[in-house]
């Protein structure tokens, strides 16, 4: 290759990455755009913490209202709900992997629990309508779809991530500490129990409020089973949350009316939850590791 | 010994459990709609009274065939120049930061916003109107960051001592990331587009509003719009009953879909680990 052909390629690269980087950053420059002339209807506290959601005007007392509430409410709800379950299971399965299993057993099992990353949304919904749903009838739940459907539904989703992030972890921490745990002849699961498990726990938890970002902003599966009402979440009731709202109601809404501006809104404040929990993390971590720490690394 | 025997218990309980779902959701969809798959129902068009009663899904399969490649073509060659562009050219780590930080911002928005961004931005204000085209760039940006995460990883673990080595020889750095690295790292490269294919395949929220369509034939361009298996999956479900059996069937071609690639993915990404 050439000098001339070298340079050309890097060249190419350069560009790309500009052009990339243009289009990623026009992509949020356009949602800002679209989302604030809501402001002139709805004030930022009304969009925040008012219940009453009433995009169009029907000529009912009190007119259009735009409170969004509700919805961030059933997005955290449900997020949280699917990280409770999901740690639970995935602390297990992570422990499992880095302390009993071998080298050969982890190379089969990781591809394994990476498929249920591959699983489209959808398909998860259809499992839990016809699955889930008809047991939480059979329990007294009115048709079924309930916050709580949408939370195991979501906790299934996040398990992936939070097994692989978690395992690695404890590899780490068990590389760090199990020979001086085996050589004082403590057994490998005290071992676990007391050393690797409270040496892991800080990257866990960071682990944990990742999936959360994930979890807010899955749409597709949790709109099918969660009943979509304009409720405060309760665990056995209805709710919906950000992304159904805006998955149900943007088809609808008049282009650059107040209600297609609120829309985007409400896809404005999800984003902007979830870009500083991945920020938060990002600088916690670096200033932690700054620091040091052992078993942290 | 108490706490030794509950962390052990967890453990397999955990492991038992996880390993559980994944077995039923696959067992469960190929059980469930192996019934439905035969000749006919993958290669014609969804019929009936109640859309998808009789007939196949024939046009959402192309459909869906369409909107990947697209969006793999679109998001996979900036997301690998990306990372290519962050390991080896970037040398001011303020700007690796912008980069960065962009990237991240992009992966957290939530898909059906991007859709939303698509429908505003390019069905109405471009008026190229609904098509493959514009769900496939929703699809593209959405894939993007996650592409590129996998590429950027898989290149900074190439050993330095070939980096090294290949300078050391008075190779420029074009040179070396065109015929060292990038060839080192081709396997993963791939595997990483499998998986960002398989991701926007499965995805619905960015074709809602942009390209995808309960019906049509086969797409001939894509500036036409499209079935797509997700979006017909969704709506066989809201049909309800009549339209069950055909629900299964979507799914369980996506599922199978989702196995080959992962197996290929898998056995693409492998790489020799030396520890």
């Amino acid at each position: 290759m050439g000098k001339k052909l070298n340079s050309a390629f890097l060249l190419i690269i350069t560009v790309l990455t500009a052009m990339a980087l243009l289009v990623l950053a026009f992509v949020i420059f356009f949602i800002v755009k679209e989302a604030l002339p809501v402001l002139e209807t709805a004030g930022l506290s009304e969009l925040l913490t008012g219940s009453r959601w009433m995009p169009v005007d029907y000529g009912t007392s009190g007119g259009m209202a735009f409170g969004l509430f509700n919805f961030i409410a059933g997005s955290v709800a449900v997020s949280f709900l699917a990280i409770v379950i999901s740690s639970v299971v995935g602390l297990g399965a992570a422990m499992y992997l880095s302390c009993a299993a071998g080298e050969r057993t982890r190379a089969f099992v990781y591809p394994v629990i990476d498929l249920l990353a591959g699983i489209p949304s959808v398909v998860y919904g259809f499992v839990g309508i016809v699955v889930m749903l008809p047991l939480f009838l059979k329990a007294g739940v009115h048709t079924g779809s309930c916050v709580l459907a949408a939370g195991i539904l979501l906790s299934a989703m996040l398990l992936p991530f939070l097994v692989s992030s978690c395992s690695d972890t404890m590899l780490r921490a068990k590389e760090c500490y199990m020979p001086s745990a085996e050589a004082m002849g403590i057994s490998k699961w005290y071992a676990m129990a007391t050393i690797v498990l409270p040496a892991s726990w800080r990257n866990i938890l960071f682990s944990m409020i990742l999936a959360v970002g994930r979890a807010m902003g899955e749409t597709m599966a949790v709109m099918m089973v969660i009943g979509n009402a304009n409720l405060f979440p309760n665990i056995l009731g209805k709710g919906e949350t950000i992304a159904s709202v805006i998955a149900l109601e943007m088809g609808t809404a008049v282009v650059g009316s107040a209600h297609y501006h609120a829309l985007y809104m409400a896809g404005l404040i999800l984003m902007i939850i979830v870009f500083f929990i991945n920020m938060g993390i990002m600088l916690l971590r670096k200033h932690l590791l700054n620091r040091g720490g052992a078993g942290n690394a | 010994m108490l706490k030794a025997r509950l962390t052990k218990m967890w453990a397999y309980a955990g492991m038992g459990l996880v390993l559980g779902i994944v077995i039923f959701i696959f067992i469960y969809i190929f059980a469930k709609g192996a019934g439905s798959i035969d000749l006919e129902f993958l290669l014609e068009s969804p019929r009936g009274a109640v859309l998808g009663m009789e007939g196949g899904i024939f046009p959402a399969i192309m459909g869906s065939l369409a909107f990947t490649l697209t969006a793999v073509v679109l998001g996979g060659i900036p997301a690998v120049a990306t990372a290519v562009y962050i390991v080896f050219i970037c040398k001011r780590s303020s700007f690796e930061n912008i980069i960065r930080g962009v990237l991240q911002c992009i992966a957290g928005i939530p898909s059906i916003v991007l859709g939303l961004f698509a429908y505003s931005f390019l069905v109405r204000d471009l008026a190229i109107g609904r098509c493959i085209l514009a769900s496939s760039a929703a699809l593209a940006v959405m894939i993007m960051p996650f592409i590129e995460a996998r590429v950027e990883k898989s290149l900074r673990e190439i050993p330095q001592q070939m980096l090294s080595s290949s300078y050391a020889l008075g190779c420029s750095r074009g040179y070396t990331v065109f015929h060292i690295a990038l060839p080192y790292v081709r396997q993963e490269i791939i595997s990483a587009l499998i998986l960002g294919g398989c991701f926007a395949m499965g995805a619905t929220p960015p074709l809602i509003f942009t390209g995808g369509v309960a019906f049509s034939g086969v797409p001939q361009t894509l500036l036409e719009p499209a079935m797509a298996l997700p979006l017909h999956l969704y709506l066989l479900v809201a049909q309800g009953t009549p339209s069950l059996g055909a629900a299964y069937g979507t799914a369980f071609v996506m599922m199978a879909v989702i196995l080959i690639s992962n197996a290929l993915a898998t056995f693409y990404g492998r790489r020799r680990r030396w520890k």
